[in-house]
C-alpha cells in the first residue's frame, strides 16, 4: 500500500521547502486564532502506537493504516503521523460518543483489537496531541488557554527532533517544552532555525497546521497465508470469512456494493487458481457473498492444496438501500425484496453465467428466427407483464410444436416416405414456408406433422429443391 | 369419499352420513380426513376430466408432482400448457423456471398457447456434475420463493433428495413438476402426484400412480376437451 494521496502541497518532499516560507497560504485555519467559541474549535485526538516501527522510510505501517481504518467510524478527518501516531479531529464526533470519556473508551477497544500498548491524548492542535500522547496516557486538554500550562513539563524529546538539537538545548539547561516557550523568539529562531520555531506556533496553536487527510484505499484487495494447506473447501470457505467481513466492512463505510468479486488462491508451484464472482446486482451483504462465493469455488477443481488467498473487489458501486421486507418468504404476499434477484445470482454462481436465459419473440414466420434467447432481468417476475410481451403470434390457424430441436436432424427415407425409429404417419396438409433472402438464410421447406410408433407427434419439412430431403425439426410435446 | 365412515351402522346413537352433527364433528381441525388435501389451493389444469381426478381439482399450488410419460414427447408439456398460461398471465405472477429442458423450448408456440415469455426461466445445467445440478437448482428455484413453478427433466432423483425439493416447494409455496423416464415410475417418491401418460390417438391416457388425498386410477383425455383453448394452441 502507498502512502495516502496528497495534494502536491502537502506532499512529503515539499515539506521542506514550506518550512523554510513561513508566509504561506493557511489552508486550515486555526480556529481559535479567530477567537471563535471553545465549542468549535478542533479538538485532536492523538494515538501513538509504542510498538510500531518505520520497516522503511517513507512507508505506512500496516498495522498504523489498518488503524485509520478502522478510526474511520470515529471521525471524517483523519491524518497519518508515519510510523507510530495517528490523529483524528474528534470535536463533531464527541457527542455521538457520549463526550469524551466515551470516546476514548470506545477508541482505545477499537486498538486494543489490533494492537496493545496504546495511548491516547487530547489537545486542541494536533502537534500537542501526538506530543501528549507520546509523553502519558492521560493528557487531555480541551481548551487553547490550558494548553501553554499542560504542556510546560512536557520534555522536549516528545517533539521528535533531531538528537543533537535536544542534547544542546540540555546544555542550555532548556529540557522541557515549557523552558523552550520562555527562550526570547528572535534569538531561539537565530540559533535552532526557523523551522523549529515554526514548530512551537504549531504547538501552541499560533501558527495554522494544515495535514493532509487520510484517504483509504479505493478498491478491496486482502491477502491472507493459510496456516495449514489444504484442499477442503469448507476450510477455505472458512479461512476466507475474514477477508469477506473486511470486505463487508469496506462496503458499509462507503454505503457500496460490488458487482465482481475476485478470489484467488495461491499454491505451492502450479500457477494461483482464479476464480471471479460476477453479480447482477451491487452487493454488500458479507453473508450472502459468503454464499455465492461458496457455490462459485464448488465448481473449481485445485490442482494442489491452497496456501494463501486472496480476495479482490471491482470498484465499489452505490446501491440502492431498500428495507427489508415485512413477511418472511412464503408467508401470505411474503415474497422477500429481491428474492428472485436472490435467485438469479444463486443459481448463476453455481452454473455458470451464461446458464439462464429467457426467451423472446422475433417477428419472423421462419422457427429457427422466430425466436431469440435474451438475459433475464430481475425484476421482470415481479413486474406484471406490459401489453406488448402478451401478443399472440399467429401461423394463420397452423400449430407449431412446443419442442424444437437444436438443428434440424436430416431423416432416413424409404420409398420417398421419411422414418425416425420406424414409420411416421403423415398427417394433415402441408404448411410452406419459404424465403429469407434478406438475411442470406433463404429456406424453401413443406412442413408435414407425422406420428411415430410411439403416438408421438413430430414436426418434419422436406426440402423443396432436389434431393428433397427430410429433416426433423420439432416435438408436439 | 363420503361413504368412508367404518361401523356406522353398529354406533348405539345413530349417526347418519347426512346428520349435520357429523359435519360439525369433522370439521373439528385436529380430525384429518384422507380428502383434506382438497383444502389445499390449486391451479385448475385447464381440463375437465383432469380436474375432476386431481385432488382438489387441479395441479397443487405448491409441492413436487412427477409426470411420467412412456417417451418424451408425449403430451406431458401439453398437458400442464393451459395451467402454465393461466400461471404465467396473472399480475402478480412470478418466474416459471425451466431447469435442464431436453430440446429448445419453442418461443412462439408457447406464446401462441397464452404463456407469457417474460416470466418464462430457463437454467441450462452444465454438463459437467449435471446429475447433481439439476435437483440442486430446482431446489433452490422452489425454495427461494420468487418462482410460481419449476419443471425439471431429469433421469436421476433419489428419494431422498426428492424429498428436500419436495420441501423447497412447500417452503417457497410454489409448484415442482419433474418430469422423469417411465423406468422410474417403479421407484418410490415423496412427490404429491405422480402421473404416467401414454399417447391414445388425438389425446392421452392419464394414470395416476399416486394422487395424495385423491384418486387413483387411469382414464382417457381428450386435447379436444380443453376448456378456452386460445387460437393458436397447439
Amino acid at each position: 500500500m502507498s502512502a495516502p494521496r496528497t495534494l502536491d502541497l502537502f506532499a512529503p518532499a515539499a515539506l521542506p521547502a514550506r518550512r523554510t516560507s513561513p508566509a504561506r497560504a493557511v489552508v486550515v485555519p486555526q480556529t481559535t486564532q479567530r477567537g471563535a467559541r471553545a465549542s468549535d474549535a478542533p479538538l485532536w485526538l492523538g494515538i501513538h502506537v509504542a510498538a510500531l516501527v518505520a520497516e522503511a522510510a517513507g512507508t505506512v505501517p500496516q498495522t498504523l493504516q489498518a488503524l485509520a481504518r478502522r478510526a474511520q467510524r470515529f471521525s471524517p478527518r483523519i491524518t497519518l503521523a508515519p510510523p507510530d501516531g495517528l490523529l483524528l479531529e474528534v470535536r463533531s464526533s464527541l457527542h455521538l460518543f457520549g463526550g469524551l470519556e466515551g470516546l476514548r473508551r470506545a477508541m482505545a477497544e477499537e486498538c486494543a483489537q489490533l494492537t496493545p500498548a496504546v495511548s491516547l491524548a487530547f489537545a486542541p492542535t494536533p502537534l500537542a496531541a501526538l506530543a501528549g500522547a507520546r509523553t502519558s496516557g492521560s493528557f487531555v486538554v480541551l481548551t487553547a488557554a490550558q494548553l501553554t500550562g499542560s504542556l510546560a513539563p512536557v520534555p522536549l524529546t516528545a517533539l521528535r527532533w533531531p538528537p543533537e538539537l535536544i542534547a544542546r538545548l540540555a546544555c542550555l539547561g532548556v529540557r522541557t517544552i515549557g523552558q523552550a516557550l520562555r527562550l526570547p523568539r528572535a534569538g531561539f529562531a537565530q540559533r535552532f532555525g526557523a523551522a523549529r520555531l515554526a514548530d512551537l506556533d504549531r504547538l501552541m496553536g499560533r501558527a495554522s497546521d494544515p495535514r493532509a487527510c487520510y484517504e483509504p484505499p479505493a478498491r478491496f484487495r486482502r491477502r491472507r497465508e493459510l496456516s495449514y494447506e489444504s484442499t477442503n473447501l469448507t476450510l477455505l470457505e472458512a479461512a476466507l470469512r475474514p477477508l469477506l467481513e473486511a470486505l463487508g466492512r469496506f462496503l458499509a463505510a462507503r454505503q457500496c456494493g460490488v458487482l465482481a468479486l475476485e478470489c484467488r488462491l495461491w499454491h505451492r508451484n502450479a500457477p494461483p487458481t482464479g476464480c471471479v464472482l460476477r453479480l447482477g446486482a451491487p452487493l454488500a451483504d458479507t453473508q450472502r457473498l459468503a454464499q455465492l462465493l461458496g457455490e462459485r469455488l464448488r465448481t473449481l477443481r485445485l490442482p494442489e492444496p491452497v496456501r494463501a488467498c486472496e480476495l479482490r473487489a471491482g470498484v465499489p458501486v452505490s446501491r440502492v438501500l431498500h428495507s427489508a421486507g415485512l413477511w418472511q418468504p412464503g408467508e401470505q404476499g411474503g415474497l422477500a425484496a429481491g428474492s428472485d434477484l436472490d435467485l438469479l445470482e444463486r443459481l448463476r454462481a453455481r452454473l455458470g453465467a451464461e446458464a439462464l436465459e429467457t426467451l423472446a419473440l422475433v417477428p419472423d414466420h421462419r422457427p429457427e428466427a422466430a425466436w431469440r434467447v435474451v438475459a433475464p432481468q430481475a425484476d421482470a417476475s415481479t413486474r406484471p407483464a406490459r401489453q406488448a410481451e402478451r401478443t399472440v403470434p399467429l401461423f394463420g390457424g397452423a400449430v407449431r410444436p412446443l419442442w424444437l430441436l437444436p438443428a434440424p436432424r436430416l431423416l432416413r427415407q424409404r420409398g420417398g416416405l421419411p422414418r425416425y425409429r420406424g414409420a411416421l404417419r403423415l398427417e394433415g396438409e402441408p404448411e410452406r414456408i419459404e424465403t429469407g433472402w434478406w438475411d442470406g438464410r433463404d429456406i424453401a421447406r413443406d412442413y408435414y406433422s407425422a406420428c411415430d410408433v410411439y403416438g408421438r407427434r413430430l414436426w418434419l419439412f422436406r426440402e423443396r429443391e432436389p434431393p428433397h430431403r427430410w429433416f426433423l425439426q420439432g416435438v408436439y410435446g | 369419499m363420503t361413504a368412508d365412515l367404518p361401523g356406522n351402522g353398529a354406533a348405539p346413537a345413530r349417526l347418519s352420513l347426512a346428520d349435520p352433527r357429523l359435519e360439525s364433528l369433522l370439521a373439528h381441525p385436529s380430525i384429518w380426513r384422507a380428502g383434506s388435501a382438497v383444502r389445499a389451493p390449486v391451479w385448475p389444469s385447464g381440463f375437465a376430466r383432469l380436474d375432476e381426478c386431481l385432488p382438489g381439482g387441479g395441479w397443487p399450488r405448491s409441492g413436487l408432482i412427477e409426470i411420467i410419460p412412456a417417451r418424451f414427447g408425449q403430451g406431458e408439456l401439453r398437458l400442464l400448457l393451459p395451467a402454465l398460461a393461466a400461471i404465467t398471465a396473472r399480475d402478480e405472477a412470478r418466474w416459471c423456471a425451466w431447469v435442464a429442458p431436453p430440446l429448445q423450448p419453442f418461443a412462439p408456440a408457447l406464446a401462441a398457447a397464452g404463456v407469457v415469455l417474460t416470466k418464462l426461466l430457463l437454467v441450462r445445467a452444465p454438463q459437467r456434475g449435471r446429475r447433481s445440478s439439476v435437483l440442486w437448482a430446482c431446489e433452490q428455484a422452489l425454495g427461494s420463493g420468487a418462482c410460481d413453478s419449476v419443471l425439471a427433466w431429469t433421469r436421476h432423483a433419489p428419494a431422498r433428495q426428492l424429498r428436500r425439493v419436495h420441501l423447497a416447494a412447500q417452503r417457497g409455496n410454489a409448484l415442482g413438476v419433474l418430469f422423469r423416464a417411465r423406468e422410474s415410475a417403479r421407484e418410490a417418491s415423496p412427490a404429491m402426484l405422480r402421473i404416467v401418460l401414454e399417447s391414445r390417438a388425438g389425446g392421452v391416457r392419464v394414470t395416476l400412480l399416486k394422487s395424495r388425498g385423491g384418486v387413483r386410477g387411469a382414464f382417457d383425455l381428450s386435447w379436444a376437451s380443453q376448456r378456452n383453448r386460445p387460437s393458436g394452441s397447439p
